[in-house]
């Protein structure tokens, strides 16, 4: 990709004045394109890599793996003046670095399809049975029940990319780690109303006589 | 029936600014003269077609080129419902789309679209193909009526 995109951008200086309108929108196209594939192309391995079985299922902290998805936000975080927000979490089975991925898609989502005001993300856990079930819940746009099975297939998009960015990867990669973990995720939502994201993981601990 | 000689009206429904950028250019060589309309999904699609707002004062296109891959509203679905009302189904869709899969291009037909065309890569057959399609559709066949 940068030897594609870094030639056309040089391309694009050592012709400075000589190319019409039309020519410049092209290259910067090209350059888009160029960054977008690269997006794709990291999409998709991380899609791929969550199918082979066999990674170690340990005990994974959720308050440790929320912190490092926001860490990784840092900069949407701080330019869109996002407050992330969370109840205790608790410890799952799980592998670490997918549960990662998870969060921080769910988080980026919940930033980028934003309102008026500043993102309001809160992340909670309840015990169900074997299980947490953990919500991300967002003060966003929100997402129309038509579309609430659309939005996990892979590729399908709600909106063109000059409306949101994103290649329509980052919901079915999220809901292939949920099936991994032998959990689900799914969303409830209304339009202008945020989007709660739902998902059941296993618990590494039994459950507590009194709530945590 | 020959080249008509006011410009014959597109309907192009592309989601990409890229793609939509590259059709234009390959239609600026086509013979026919031609204007483009373009929206950039389903919905867009189905109300420019009614003349519903903001589309209210819109030509009928004599052609539709129509991607399958679109947010909200995927290609496929467009042309099931365009295909089933009595008055928009008269209009030819060529499904312009970077798909070759087989499961699209018989959905496509299934769904009774005129034709099934895969956009070339390179810019110069894409070109070329366009000119085709154009040439192919305003200077060979004859069109319906117009209603």
């Amino acid at each position: 990709m940068r030897a594609v995109a870094g030639c056309l951008q040089v391309l694009q200086r050592r012709l400075e004045g000589k190319l019409d309108e039309r020519a410049v929108e092209l290259i910067g196209h090209a350059v888009d394109g160029a960054a977008r594939m690269q997006t794709l192309i990291e999409g998709l391995l991380a899609f791929s890599r969550v199918g082979t079985r066999g990674g170690d299922v340990k005990r994974v902290e959720l308050e440790l793996v929320l912190a490092t998805a926001i860490k990784n936000l840092s900069a949407a975080v701080a330019e869109s003046g996002a407050q992330i927000t969370h109840d205790p979490l608790p410890a799952v089975r799980g592998d670490a670095l997918q549960l990662a991925m998870l969060f921080q898609n769910l988080l980026a989502n919940a930033i980028k399809f934003r309102g008026e005001a500043a993102p309001r993300v809160r992340v909670g856990a309840v015990r169900d049975g074997a299980d947490w079930r953990v919500s991300v819940r967002d003060n966003g746009i929100g997402i129309d029940p038509e579309f609430f099975e659309r939005i996990f297939v892979i590729f399908q998009r709600l909106h063109t990319r000059t409306e949101y960015p994103g290649t329509g990867i980052g919901l079915a990669l999220c809901r292939k780690i949920a099936e991994r973990h032998g959990g689900r995720l799914w969303v409830e939502s209304a339009p202008g109303q945020g989007a709660d994201f739902l998902l059941t993981l296993p618990a590494a601990d039994p459950p507590k006589a009194d709530p945590p | 029936m020959n080249a008509p000689l006011t410009p014959i009206e597109i309907l192009l429904v592309e989601d990409s600014p890229t793609d939509l950028l590259l059709t234009r250019e390959a239609l600026e060589y086509s013979k026919v003269l031609n204007t483009l309309h373009h929206v950039t999904d389903g919905l867009e699609a189905m109300a420019f077609l009614r003349r519903q707002p903001p589309y209210a004062g819109k030509p009928r296109p004599g052609l539709i080129f129509l991607d399958l891959n679109l947010p909200r509203m995927s290609g496929h679905e467009v042309l099931a419902e365009l295909k089933a009302d009595s008055d928009l189904r008269t209009i030819p869709v060529v499904v312009l789309t970077t798909s070759k899969t087989e499961e699209d291009i018989v959905r496509s037909y299934e769904h009774h679209a005129n034709c099934f065309v895969t956009k070339p890569v390179d810019f110069d057959r894409f070109a070329d193909v366009v000119r085709s399609i154009n040439h192919f559709w305003f200077s060979i066949v004859t069109l319906p009526p117009p209603s």
